[in-house]
């Protein structure tokens, strides 16, 4: 049963992934892009871990994704033809994805996994999440959400019409 | 049997429990609806079927079932096919964390509100998929409208939900009714104003008046659904009518107390609650005129964003104060 929702979950993002840079049309490539992120939603919560899962829900299929979508009509006109993307850089591309795959096989070939069962690791519940952000990894947190104010505050400058 | 056909037979059953709640839900707020807008209009509404038109919900849907399904002839198909799902799927996903009652519950995740709020947002990009893919200049106007409406109001309806996740101290839907149990949380100043920008953000986020401009009828025709008939506007209409119940199911959780309340059975006072903000909304929605375009965009960023980052902000001060 759960190998089953495993399968399905990562055959689906596989090849909403695979569509996405290679469909012409750049809105249906946002649509696969879309599933895509779901999935990738879709395995943490198979991996019990609801938190991170329901963010990249929230952040990236509610947001980010709304605003790619936004981006690619306000740059063409509305309404019309579709813009088509292209795959310029498919070798090198490729070279790259490959040199990628090879580490990761490597990588994992070098390890001896171990394939029986483990009992379910009691993951840090919500609490224990917000205490570790807010003691041990306090810098960090205060300067993405630094980070994030400066690209606000950037965003405002820029969109501000001149005078 | 075996554990594992058990599992799935359960989880096929409550997925049929979920929809069949759902589809009977939306068919009585269509009747309610159109009842309530005929008593504020010194009408009569639907009387024909059924006692005071109590069927002709029933009639419509089945008038729905046999309608041809009409592709327009330059949409995307593909994209104009696949978004009535993207509006209907997590509508109907939401009902996994809603509490009927202390053991009515799909699942109580311990992410719950956080959940619920994150799965309605996916139903934005179904929306633009309908106005994109159906090549129809009011589709795509009310598209835009509606991605900007819903992204600008869900600052502010994610703001006043923190508040209460600050005062019970847990995202689970259960715990927050848990929480409760001293007092309903609108009781509360600071939450009642979280209560009033919840409802007004949560107004706008399911496109209702005074927030209706991405379906305005006198301008965009009917908006990102126009080029839909059939079985395919009858998704958007049920997913629609679904998610306003959604929106005061959450509401009444929230602030009402869910299911908690003296003699009868909880899940009676959980849709008491729903169904009592429900007709409010639609009091509200036959009474008012529908806003500007910009002035809907400046009060949801000058006016309600400001004012839930300021009640975050007191929420926080008393909480610590009272330690």
């Amino acid at each position: 049963m759960t190998e089953l929702v495993f399968y399905i979950i990562a055959v689906s993002l596989c090849a909403f992934a695979f569509l996405s840079v290679t469909v012409g049309d750049v809105f249906h490539s946002a649509v696969c892009l879309t599933f895509t992120l779901l999935s990738v939603a879709g395995v943490y919560f198979f991996l019990g871990a609801p938190f991170i899962g329901v963010i990249q829900i929230l952040v990236y299929v509610g947001g980010i994704m709304t605003l790619f979508i936004f981006a690619i009509k306000l740059t063409a006109k509305i309404g019309d033809a579709s813009i088509r993307q292209f795959t310029r850089q498919l070798w090198p591309g490729a070279a790259l994805a490959g040199a990628i795959l090879a580490l990761l096989l490597a990588v994992i070939r070098a390890n001896a996994w171990s394939l029986r069962l483990l009992p379910p690791v009691q993951g840090p519940d919500l609490k224990q999440l917000g205490v570790e952000l807010l003691t041990r990894y306090l810098l960090p947190f205060e300067f993405i959400s630094l980070l994030l104010l400066a690209a606000l505050v950037g965003a405002i400058v820029i969109g501000k019409v001149k005078k | 049997m075996k554990p594992f056909l058990m599992e799935i037979i359960w989880l096929v059953l409550k997925g049929i429990m979920a929809l069949t709640f759902v589809a009977v839900s939306a068919m009585f707020l269509i009747w309610f609806e159109r009842k309530v807008s005929a008593r504020v209009q010194n009408r009569m509404g639907p009387m024909i079927t059924g006692f005071h038109g109590a069927l002709q919900s029933v009639a419509d849907t089945v008038k729905l079932l046999l309608k041809e399904n009409i592709v327009p002839t330059g949409a995307d198909f593909v994209v104009w096919w696949l978004a009535p799902f993207f509006v209907a799927v997590p509508a109907i996903m939401v009902f996994v964390c809603m509490p009927f009652g202390p053991n009515a519950i799909v699942c109580d995740l311990n992410v719950g509100i956080l959940f619920m709020c994150s799965v309605t947002s996916v139903s934005v990009l179904g929306i633009f998929m309908a106005g994109w893919g159906s090549s129809n200049k009011y589709s795509l106007l009310g598209g835009m409208r509606s991605a900007a409406q819903i992204i600008s109001y869900e600052v502010p309806l994610l703001l006043s939900v923190l508040v209460v996740v600050m005062q019970a101290g847990t995202l689970s839907m259960q715990g927050i009714v848990h929480a409760q149990e001293t007092g309903w949380f609108f009781l509360k100043p600071n939450l009642l104003l979280a209560f009033i920008i919840y409802i007004i953000a949560a107004t706008a986020e399911v496109n209702r008046v005074p927030f209706d401009i991405p379906e305005a009828e006198s301008e965009l025709v009917a908006g990102y659904h126009t080029e839909y008939s059939g079985m395919k506007f009858a998704m958007f209409f049920v997913a629609e009518y679904t998610n306003f119940f959604i929106i005061a199911a959450i509401a009444s959780t929230l602030f009402l107390g869910g299911w908690l309340g003296p003699v009868a059975p909880s899940p009676v006072w959980f849709l008491l609650k729903a169904y009592g903000i429900i007709f409010i909304l639609m009091w509200v929605r036959w009474t008012l005129p529908r806003l500007r375009m910009d002035q809907m965009m400046s009060f949801a960023w000058k006016a309600l964003t400001p004012l839930a980052l300021l009640n975050v902000l007191v929420t926080g001060w008393l909480l610590v104060i009272k330690g």
